[in-house]
């Protein structure tokens, strides 16, 4: 593998073979020596994507960089439409926005320890998780559906399902525009319906933490975080309905692309112009599941505001700070031309001063929420003027995993995670002992090892980081 | 099975196309549960079509996916006929028998997003059919 260092944080893959751009990634000596251990498998992807016609260069990745199918875990690619650039679902996922939220509160750490246990069993009942179908006691018509796929939270909220508050700290105020329904197939609504509200399995989960430190005083109080205070992490994407948009539009550009002249190094990388009736079709359709995402983490923050009232905690806020998708394409303003942004484990990092932000992060930038694994912490990050020069405004998503599900499962046969995760004071409440397992925290790189790499670079500003206390997993 | 650092994935062989279908059939339900029921008394049919092999593998993979995650039925077994249709692509016929979810006594492991097509390959030697899958999950 050919590059070359840039920066203490920064290297650069030269454009060779098919490639139409550089490429760019961000890596700690840790991360650099994780990447040579899996043989630069990942950085191959990134080649790839670097190939797709219409590319802004450069191809990039985040320091969570991992392997993927298609783009690698952690890969940003902007494409100009009117240089013939092209839109690619299997760049944006198939669990369209994936994303977190995170809720915050005053409540003190030793005020809830007190009430834990019966927190934790609340929010295992309140918040439906693994596989099936939601709570009985919500149901929406397919009309109602409809409205969320355009509409994304709002409705819910108009319903009750949250404050008013709520869509001013999501991404795009929880709506991306172009949507439409009629973009998606019978068998996506089908598999959507039950599962609005629903958490989902794998590497989703929700998470009750307190703030363990603050590295940014002037932006953890903008943002609401105090050291003790008790957050709420939300990890879910759009469910079924997105795994259908992605399949169904996987297979239609690969039949589409070679009619464009687009020569596919992946058959998952499967692309169409932005600008051809496909490409319309897609981000009409992705647009639909991104707002269902946008609501079902609505609808959860809901359910959770609920368990969190069950306990004694009603007279308590459970405050949104902000809403943020990882996997997603959108039309954004990068060095005064309009492009689209794929954000495959990604998140956008809008710096000081963007527009969309809530007028009280605006001197500070956009929240940046970074799961760890579940037995260590997680990070709050803001976004930097160096992300928007450098990244399209683009930033870490995660810790990354470093160990295969099957190798953690192996790992775990002979032991007890759940045991071990209550002697560290951390209560998991999960459907199946599997997705705990593979969950494990040795499975996952430590994400301060993410973080120094992307604080480092200039690509995210370190404000502050969570310990778990209840993880729920589906 | 193969060891994908961020989801899952398996290599197959069989001495016929119809038995790698068959096998992927399988492969899916080690994925998806510890302990996948052998035996079940529920019937159902699945016809696709594809332009070719690979799509067709994707197409029949994420179909039984959607009938364990979304239908409630794990098919335990599987009757097919594959055909070749000229200018047409391959197409599948299948009769399943299969039995309800049930989770706890299955050992239930978790959700699969998709079969994808990331170095996704169905080819054929002098030892017969082989084929690699990668699925998100």
């Amino acid at each position: 593998m050919n590059f070359e260092r840039l920066g203490q944080y920064k290297y650069r893959i030269p454009r060779e073979g098919k490639m139409q751009v550089d490429a760019a990634f961000y890596a700690s000596e840790k991360i650099l020596d994780d990447l040579e251990a899996e043989d630069y498998a990942s950085l191959r992807q990134l080649q790839n994507v670097a190939t797709l016609p219409g590319i802004v260069e450069p191809a990039l990745t985040m320091p969570d960089i991992h392997w993927g199918y298609g783009f690698p875990i952690g890969g940003v690619a902007a494409f100009d439409p009117k240089e013939g650039g092209i839109v690619s679902p299997g760049g944006v996922g198939f669990d369209v926005n994936c994303g977190v939220r995170l809720l915050t509160s005053e409540i003190d750490r030793e005020e809830l320890e007190l009430r834990k246990d019966r927190l934790a069993d609340a929010l295992y009942e309140a918040v439906p998780s693994g596989m099936g179908r939601g709570r009985t006691d919500f149901r929406m018509s397919r009309e109602e559906l409809a409205e969320v796929l355009v509409e994304g939270p709002a409705p819910l909220v108009e319903r009750g399902f949250g404050e008013a508050e709520d869509l001013g700290h999501i991404e795009s105020g929880g709506k991306l525009s172009g949507a439409d329904p009629g973009a998606i197939s019978a068998r996506a609504y089908e598999r959507g319906l039950p599962q609005l509200g629903t958490l989902g399995s794998g590497n989703h989960f929700l998470e009750v933490q307190y703030v363990d430190e603050v590295y940014d005083e002037q932006a953890a109080e903008a943002f609401g975080l105090r050291e003790g205070w008790v957050t709420v992490l939300i990890h879910s994407g759009s469910r079924g309905l997105g795994h259908q948009v992605c399949q169904e539009y996987v297979e239609r550009f690969l039949e589409a692309a070679p009619r464009y002249g687009v020569e596919l190094v992946d058959r998952q990388l499967a692309a169409a112009p932005i600008e051809s009736p496909e490409g319309e079709d897609y981000l009409r359709a992705m647009a639909s599941a991104a707002n269902f995402a946008f609501a079902n983490r609505q609808l959860i923050s809901h359910f959770t505001r609920e368990a969190f009232a069950s306990v004694g905690f009603e007279e308590r806020r459970l405050r949104l700070l902000y809403d943020l998708a990882h996997n997603n394409a959108k039309f954004e303003m990068h060095a005064g031309r309009e492009v689209l942004v794929h954000r495959k484990g990604a998140t956008r990092a809008f710096g000081p001063g963007t527009a969309e932000l809530p007028e009280e992060y605006h001197s500070v930038g956009q929240p940046v929420l970074v799961p760890g694994d579940m037995g260590r912490y997680s990070f709050v990050l803001a976004g930097t003027e160096g992300a928007m020069r450098e990244t399209f405004g683009s930033s870490a998503h995660g810790a990354g995993r470093k160990m295969s599900r099957r190798k953690a499962k192996k790992a775990a046969r002979d032991r007890d995670v759940v045991g071990e995760m209550r002697e560290k004071g951390i209560l998991v409440r999960a459907a199946g002992r599997a997705t705990v397992d593979e969950e494990m925290s040795e499975a996952y790189k430590d994400a301060a090892d993410v973080i120094e790499a992307t604080h480092g670079a200039g690509i995210g500003r370190r404000v502050a980081r969570l310990r778990p206390l209840i993880v729920v997993k589906g | 099975m193969l060891d994908h650092t961020a989801d899952v994935g398996f290599e197959l062989r069989a001495s016929t196309l119809e038995e790698l279908f068959d096998e992927a059939r399988r492969a899916l339900l080690m994925v998806a549960f510890e302990r996948p029921p052998q035996a079940g008394a529920d019937e159902r049919g699945i016809q696709l079509s594809a332009p070719d092999r690979e799509t067709l593998l994707v197409r029949w993979l994420n179909e039984l996916t959607y009938l364990v995650q979304d239908a409630g039925f794990v098919p335990t077994g599987a009757q097919i006929r594959l055909q070749g249709t000229a200018g047409a692509g391959p197409s599948l016929k299948a009769s399943l028998i299969g039995a309800p979810v049930l989770l706890e006594e299955y050992g239930w492991q978790g959700e699969i997003k998709s079969a994808t097509f990331h170095g996704l390959d169905v080819s054929n030697d002098d030892e017969g059919w082989h084929a690699r899958v990668i699925l998100d999950v």
